[in-house]
């Protein structure tokens, strides 16, 4: 920034006693200006109108209206594919997180003494994550065939990666204290862990392990879309077909499904907390 | 005195049966949701078809990648940015009076119930349904994936928001009540600086998330680099997937990097 | 001068704040009140300000009964009240030099108020305050940078710039380690002999009440049982001051 405060000069201030401030000049009016040229270039690219979005706005709330009320007789439809939604998150969720918990300890530097071993399992959290879940769903569609195996493929690699980067953060601001003072009495350095470390990590662990869960269940529901098993493949053919009532019952199935389990995954974090 | 050391070893707490029972509940859990692994069908074309897509990315399009025109992977990652930021931005317009009327310190806990199970609600539906519903608005272009993403943010924006509202340190208040305030002057200078700055950060936060949402909204035709990334990967063309990932690895990498360093520098100083 | 007459507080759920307190208070004293915690001394200080109002009694500043003041003239009569807490209430992501200023702000035009200008003249006087305080090269410097005593400074630097004719403590230095404690008593010292404010500070540490102040007011399950030069404090006054209460 020394070329900002080179072209706008700082103020200085001048007490009665002779002490001398001086101000840097503000840095809003950079700010306001980036931020204003964020806006308009992406406008530009989007086409974004609030003209066309009030004139047409009507058609939001027409498609939304079409869905009340909900078709209730087709949940006899409904039950069936989400829970095997709800499966799927479970079962991906589940490998995820115990995949993460050995990628987590080779990423951490203060567990692995090694930079080459934690550079190379950080990226391969990085690589993962950066893959969008409905990409690596479509893709794993192409490899598995269509179906919910593809679907908690998807979920088991973004809980991996999810699981994998907090914990492995985590870990390296544990407290290592007890740790050294038992590798100090002689024992091994997995002993050490799994008596010392573990039992620090392990509240954040389920924590985050069932926050990724929670995640999972509402994710999961569009991962039909692609062809990857659960309650969107029926939302996509609803949708398509213009059976707006049976949308409205899918939507309504998954809001009180999703309220339901993250209202006891909430519980169960705050007991672990 | 034995005796009294195992009266005092008999009052350990028995967590066995508890640990036992959690297991089991776990494992009857997983059991029964096994028929998700149903419908796998690795076949020998599925192998063939990893091995494609790793090929193409390794031997990526490079006039695509380094193309600059409508189609290149460049001008996909200045559309896709470009939704994410606007996306955010109406988001928060919209998230702002939501959060203070669901704030436990400034309104009545029976409205707070409600506003709640609004944004409740409105975090629930999928966000591909949105896109298809804006698309009826805007017609199909990123413009409907600017309004998606706004839509979804709400709920997580929202949710934060109410956090540090009602985590405002009253203390302020009280101070500025005691040099002789005004209600105004208590919110100008009260609450919004301290809320601005946990603001900033929180839509910085949302921004690296809906970027990560905003590549797949291409799948309903609401723009960014999903949309391509879905035809290559649909007509089979490898090196052009290939070259679309490398660019979105490279948009997702850097980003998170960028966005990491402005909270840290927002909220530490 | 601050006069009480016969003033009590009874919170709403019962509690007695304060009981029948009667005593004056001229212009320019230095005053340290002491006690347990619990025993009324921060309702004593709230009841000046009126962040507390009182059930019983008068209260008079300079020949005014407060507790009949209310809106504009409450808000007027404030400005001349400063008041510093122990938890130094500051807004602790933006600059010193911002949060000094916001004591200004009750006297500035509105327009001016939304935006956040302030005029030259503004800044020098928040400048000012903050040099009394030793801490003019912290004016543009992040508060929340700022240790525990730094950000005490700042708080009193924001009180001295509305100017006021009395400055109440409520704790200043609870928080802060014994050095740092002393550094902020004697800010509060020079500010009651360069400036001539009439200064009254909670501390429930005695010995730094008895080495600053001139004047010492016990208080014990809200009634004033020593009011009295520093020096005639006694042991005995300390046991009493210091004592659990039978009655409770």
């Amino acid at each position: 920034m020394g070329w900002y405060d080179k072209l706008f000069e700082a103020e200085s201030f001048t007490l009665e006693n002779g002490k001398t401030v001086t101000q840097k000049f503000t840095r809003l009016p950079l700010i306001l200006f980036l931020l204003l040229i964020g806006i308009v270039v992406s406008v530009w690219v989007t086409g974004f109108s609030i003209v066309t979005l009030f004139e047409n706005f009507a058609g939001f709330w027409k498609i939304f209206g079409s869905m009340f009320p909900p078709k209730l007789s087709y949940f006899v439809q409904v039950w069936r594919p989400l829970l095997m939604t709800i499966q799927m998150s479970l079962l991906g969720s589940f490998f995820g997180a115990l995949l993460a918990l050995p990628i987590a300890i080779l990423a951490a530097s203060n567990m692995t003494n090694h930079r080459a071993i934690n550079l190379t399992a950080r990226f391969i959290l990085t690589v993962v994550r950066t893959m969008p879940t409905l990409v690596s769903a479509l893709i794993a569609t192409y490899i598995f065939g269509l179906g919910t195996f593809a679907g908690t493929v998807a979920i088991f690699l973004f809980s991996f990666s999810f699981v994998g980067k907090q914990l492995f953060e985590y870990i390296e601001t544990v407290d290592m204290g007890a740790y050294e003072a038992l590798t100090a009495t002689g024992a091994n350095s997995s002993r050490a862990f799994v008596t010392t470390i573990f039992p620090q990590i392990l509240p954040t662990y389920l924590s985050t392990s069932l926050f990724a869960f929670e995640g999972n269940v509402r994710y999961a529901a569009i991962l039909g879309y692609v062809g990857a098993g659960g309650i969107g493949m029926i939302l996509n053919e609803k949708i398509g077909w213009r059976e707006f009532q049976s949308v409205g019952m899918i939507l309504l199935s998954i809001f009180v499904a999703v309220v339901i389990i993250e209202t006891v995954s909430q519980q169960l974090r705050k007991h672990l907390s | 005195m034995s005796e009294k050391l195992e009266a005092v070893l008999s009052k350990e707490p028995r967590r066995g049966v508890q640990y036992g029972i959690t297991i089991i509940i776990v494992l009857i859990l997983l059991a029964s949701s096994m028929p998700a692994l149903g419908g796998a069908d690795i076949t020998a074309k599925g192998f063939e078809m990893g091995r494609n897509i790793l090929g193409g990315i390794l031997t990526p399009d490079t006039s695509l990648l380094f193309g600059l025109g409508d189609s290149g992977v460049a001008y996909l990652i200045l559309q896709t940015i470009a939704i994410a930021f606007l996306g955010t931005l109406v988001g928060a317009i919209i998230a702002v009076p939501l959060s203070f009327i669901s704030a436990t310190n400034i309104v009545p806990r029976p409205v707070v119930i409600i506003t709640r199970f609004i944004i409740m609600a409105i975090r629930t539906v999928p966000s591909l349904v949105y896109g298809l519903m804006f698309i009826r608005v805007t017609g199909p272009g990123p413009f409907a994936g600017v309004m998606t993403l706004a839509i979804v943010s709400i709920g997580m924006i929202s949710k934060l928001f109410i956090e540090t509202i009602e985590d405002l340190d009253s203390g302020i208040l009280e101070s500025l009540d005691a040099f002789g305030s005004t209600l105004f002057q208590k919110i100008r200078y009260g609450i919004l600086p301290q809320l601005g700055t946990d603001f900033i950060s929180i839509l910085v936060y949302r921004f690296d998330m809906n970027l990560r949402e905003a590549t797949i909204l291409g799948l309903v035709g609401a723009g960014g680099i999903g949309a391509p990334m879905i035809f290559a990967l649909s007509a089979y063309h490898w090196h052009q997937v290939g070259a679309i990932l490398i660019g979105l690895f490279i948009l997702v990498f850097v980003v998170e990097i960028l966005s990491d360093k402005l909270r840290q520098k927002i909220l530490h100083g | 001068m601050i006069k009480f007459e016969h003033v009590s507080k009874t919170y709403a759920n019962g509690v007695k704040g304060l009981q029948d307190v009667n005593l004056e208070i001229e212009d320019g004293e230095f005053i340290g009140i002491i006690g347990m915690s619990g025993a009324g001394k921060s309702t004593f200080i709230r009841t000046i300000n009126r962040l507390n109002d009182i059930t019983e009694g008068h209260l008079t500043v300079d020949g005014v009964e407060i507790s009949k003041l209310k809106g504009k003239a409450l808000r007027q009569y404030r400005r001349k009240v400063g008041m510093i807490f122990q938890s130094y209430n500051l807004v602790p992501r933006i600059s010193v030099i911002k949060n000094v200023m916001s004591s200004l702000v009750p006297d500035m035009p509105f327009g001016r108020v939304l935006l956040g200008l302030f005029s030259k003249e503004e800044k020098m006087r928040a400048l000012e305050a903050l040099d009394r305080v030793s801490m003019l090269d912290k004016a543009f410097v992040r508060t929340d940078q700022l240790s525990g005593g730094q950000q005490q400074r700042v708080s009193l630097a924001r009180t001295l710039t509305q100017n006021p004719s009395v400055l109440l403590a409520d704790e200043p230095v609870a928080a802060l380690d014994p050095v740092t404690a002393h550094e902020v008593m004697d800010d509060f010292k020079r500010i009651n002999e360069e400036l001539g404010q009439t200064v009254l500070i909670n501390i429930h540490h005695v010995d730094l009440a008895l080495e600053y102040s001139k004047r010492i007011i016990g208080i014990r399950s809200g009634k004033v049982v020593y009011d009295g030069p520093a020096d005639g404090v006694t042991q005995e006054m300390l046991d009493l001051i210091y004592s659990k209460d039978e009655a409770k």
